[in-house]
Formats: C-alpha cells, sequence, structure tokens
C-alpha cells in the first residue's frame, strides 16, 4: 500500500490531502498518469514528486510502503 | 558606522566579520513586485553592499496589499517599480549602493547585469525569466535562490552552479499555463514566508557559511496547513542542457525565447509563447470569468476585458494585447495571465 499526498491546488482538485492506494511496482509517470484520469488533474504531469521526502524523477519506480507526495510547481512572485 | 547592524553582528554565525564581508557584496534581483520588495527591504535594512533592482512593470494599485515598498503616491505617480523601490530603500539605508534597472530581463540584459555580481535574487513572476536566469547562473558561476509563490503556496529552493541540481534539472522543461498571482491571487503572508526562506538562505552565502545552507526544496501552504522540505541529492540530472556536462543553455537563445512584435500602425503587441501547445480555453474562460474578469469567446479564441487593455488568447497560446505597444508591458499583461 502507498499514500500519496496531493499538495496546493491538487488538494482541492482531489478533495482530500492524502488517499491510500497502491502502486508498488509503477513507475511516477505511470501514477501521474492513472491519478490525472481518475480525480481530472489537468496539470499533474508537470507536478514535481517526492518520494519519501526524496526528490524523484517520472521513470522512478514505487516501492511497497513509499510514500508518494506531489507538488505543483508555481511562478508568481 | 556599525552601531545600526549592532544586533545583527551580536548573532554568532555573522558577528563583525560578516557583516564587513556582507558589505562588500553585490546582490543582482530581478523582478521588484512582492518578493522583491520584501527581499530587497530585507537586504538594504541587512547593509549589503550593492544592490541592483531590475523591473519592467509600474506601480498599480492592486500592488499595495502586499508589496511592501510602494505607497498610494506611488501609484498616482505610475511610478516604475525600480525606481519606487530604489528611493524608498535609499531613504531606508543609505549606506547601500542601489542601482535600479526599468527593463526586460531578457537573456542579453541578464548577461550585462551579472558581472560582478556575488548572488542572483529570483523575485520575477514568471518561469521564462526564471529559466533564463538559471541559464545565466551557471554560464558565470553564480549562487541563485528560487522563490514563487501563488494563493497560500509558496517555495523556494538555494542553487549553486556545480553543487545543486538546478531549475531546468527538476522541471525538464517550461511548464505550460502556469498559476499566477493575476488569476487565483495571492496573500501577503506567503509572500514572507518564502522571502524568509530565501534572504536566511541569502545572508549565509553573503557572510559564505556555506554549511549552513539548506540544501532542501522547501514548499509549503499557510491557508491548507502543509509544510514539506524534499531532499535534492537525487535530482541532479547530467544530461541537463543547463548544468550538465554537455550543456548549451537552452534559455538564453532566441528560440527558446517568448516572441513580441508592435503589429504595424496598431495599438497592439503580438505575443507568441516560447514553447508551443494548446490552451485549454474552455478552461481559462471558466477560471477567469469566475474571478470577475469579463471574457467572451469562440472555440477558437478567448477576448479578455481588462482595465486598460483588452487581450485575445488564441488556442495556440498566442495572443494580442490590445491598448500598448509597449513590448514589456504585453508580456507582463501575458504572463500575468498565463504564467
Ligand atoms: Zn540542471
Amino acid at each position: 500500500m502507498n499514500k500519496i499526498l496531493f499538495f496546493a491546488h491538487l488538494k482541492d482538485e482531489v478533495g482530500e490531502e492524502n488517499i491510500r492506494i497502491d502502486v508498488a511496482g509503477r513507475t511516477v509517470a505511470e501514477v501521474k498518469e492513472l491519478l490525472a484520469a481518475e480525480y481530472n488533474l489537468q496539470k499533474l504531469d508537470s507536478a514535481m514528486t517526492a518520494i519519501n521526502e526524496e526528490f524523484a524523477s517520472n521513470e522512478n519506480v514505487i516501492e511497497a510502503g513509499d510514500e508518494v507526495a506531489f507538488i505543483p510547481p508555481v511562478s508568481g512572485g | 558606522m556599525y552601531e545600526r547592524y549592532s544586533r545583527q553582528m551580536l548573532f554568532a554565525p555573522i558577528g563583525k566579520n560578516g557583516q564587513e564581508k556582507l558589505r562588500a557584496k553585490h546582490v543582482l534581483m530581478i523582478g521588484a513586485g512582492a518578493l522583491g520588495s520584501s527581499n530587497g527591504e530585507i537586504l538594504t535594512r541587512a547593509g549589503v553592499g550593492k544592490l541592483t533592482i531590475v523591473d519592467r512593470d509600474y506601480v498599480e494599485a492592486s500592488n499595495l496589499q502586499r508589496q511592501q515598498l510602494y505607497t498610494e503616491e506611488d501609484v498616482l505617480q505610475k511610478l516604475p517599480k525600480a525606481v519606487a523601490a530604489e528611493r524608498r530603500l535609499r531613504a531606508i539605508n543609505s549606506d547601500v549602493e542601489l542601482c535600479a534597472v526599468v527593463g526586460d530581463a531578457t537573456p542579453e540584459m541578464l548577461d550585462e547585469l551579472v558581472k560582478g555580481v556575488d548572488l542572483i535574487l529570483d523575485a520575477t513572476d514568471n518561469f521564462e525569466t526564471r529559466m533564463a536566469l538559471n541559464d545565466i547562473a551557471h554560464k558565470y558561476q553564480i549562487p541563485w535562490i528560487y522563490g514563487a509563490c501563488v494563493g497560500s503556496f509558496g517555495m523556494s529552493f538555494t542553487i549553486i552552479p556545480g553543487k545543486t541540481p538546478c531549475l531546468n534539472c527538476l522541471l525538464k522543461s517550461l511548464p505550460v499555463q502556469g498559476m499566477t498571482c493575476d488569476t487565483v491571487g495571492i496573500i501577503a503572508p506567503t509572500v514572507q514566508m518564502v522571502v524568509a526562506h530565501q534572504t536566511a538562505e541569502a545572508l549565509k552565502i553573503l557572510v559564505e557559511d556555506w554549511e549552513a545552507l539548506r540544501h532542501s526544496f522547501v514548499s509549503f501552504d499557510l491557508w491548507r496547513n502543509q509544510y514539506s522540505s524534499m531532499k535534492m541529492s537525487r535530482a541532479k540530472d547530467e544530461s541537463c542542457l543547463s548544468c550538465g556536462s554537455e550543456r548549451t543553455y537552452p534559455y538564453l537563445s532566441r528560440e527558446n525565447l517568448m516572441k513580441s512584435e508592435v503589429l504595424c500602425g496598431r495599438d497592439t503587441v503580438q505575443i507568441r509563447p516560447s514553447k508551443e501547445g494548446e490552451v485549454d480555453l474552455n478552461e481559462l474562460a471558466a477560471h477567469l470569468s469566475s474571478i470577475h474578469y469579463e471574457v467572451k469567446g469562440n472555440p477558437y479564441l478567448l477576448s479578455i476585458e481588462m482595465e486598460a487593455n483588452r487581450i485575445v488568447i488564441f488556442k495556440d497560446g498566442r495572443a494580442l494585447i490590445h491598448g500598448t505597444k509597449d513590448l514589456a508591458q504585453a508580456r507582463s499583461i501575458y504572463q500575468r495571465l498565463l504564467g
């Protein structure tokens, strides 16, 4: 099982701060695609991903028990 | 003369030695909006040697809620932000050498301005300028500090060429159609929290306390009560074109820049984004209407009425900014809406 955390507007779009699903064995890119479809998230592909609070790229594979966080980059200033 | 800095010098990691180092340093700050106002004020009060401020906008009433250097008088005079910031900062600390540059931070301008600079502070409002700034920082080996915010959400990361990953390592490409302060708003505490992270790191760099740097990518949401600190040791991409071994500095080249031109004989500027990509007009229209912009459109384009301008955005991201011949102002309006 994995815990998935959503930051900023993603949290509002999903309706929860975190969800639990089993995505072990899948890449970050695959999980983004899956969640974008499930929750109709427009800009999840450009979000940064952390696995266990460490930066992960789209090719990284998620393991059982990993905590995955999606953080959307912002440009305001 | 160090009396005014006595409390800062009492802080052991800075001390008199650190204060003298700070006084010998030159910081280049890109942007004098919300992040620029607060970053500029803190560094000026701290007694940095020289501060160069670059900004293309003028002060508007909607800035006053969070852009702490500006006053109602600045709005009445429509003063360029760089000029108004310089005036206010000079009144705060006449010790600091201040240099205001009114204009767009293009790669050419950045290349001129970075000479002799010890640190670049990011206070800009768009990724295109940040990616150019990231390339320039790596070309000349100058540390820079990314900071950005929208709504109640903010983030910061310290980038040291040759040591840390860079912004291009993290983003891989220019994000399309980001959220901006003009479309989802911004509250002042978010600005201050980003600036607190940026200026603490800036002071560490300027007094050369490299050991103390943070290394993690910090992000937080002050309204949704979220905090995150992401370790970045795995983020460095050896094939990165901005910081890798075969770097080309892609964001300094013309083809990766937003194109803008005044349309002949019209009070209109045309903007072509640097990255081709479909804009979701329905989503943009729904969002802008919901925040009380007057939006009309059809499947091919959107027309948005603003105070002094009318903006027409096409599906491919191209836009016409009516009511101005000023390229920098037109780019500013475009990036405020589309990020
Ligand atoms: Zn890089």
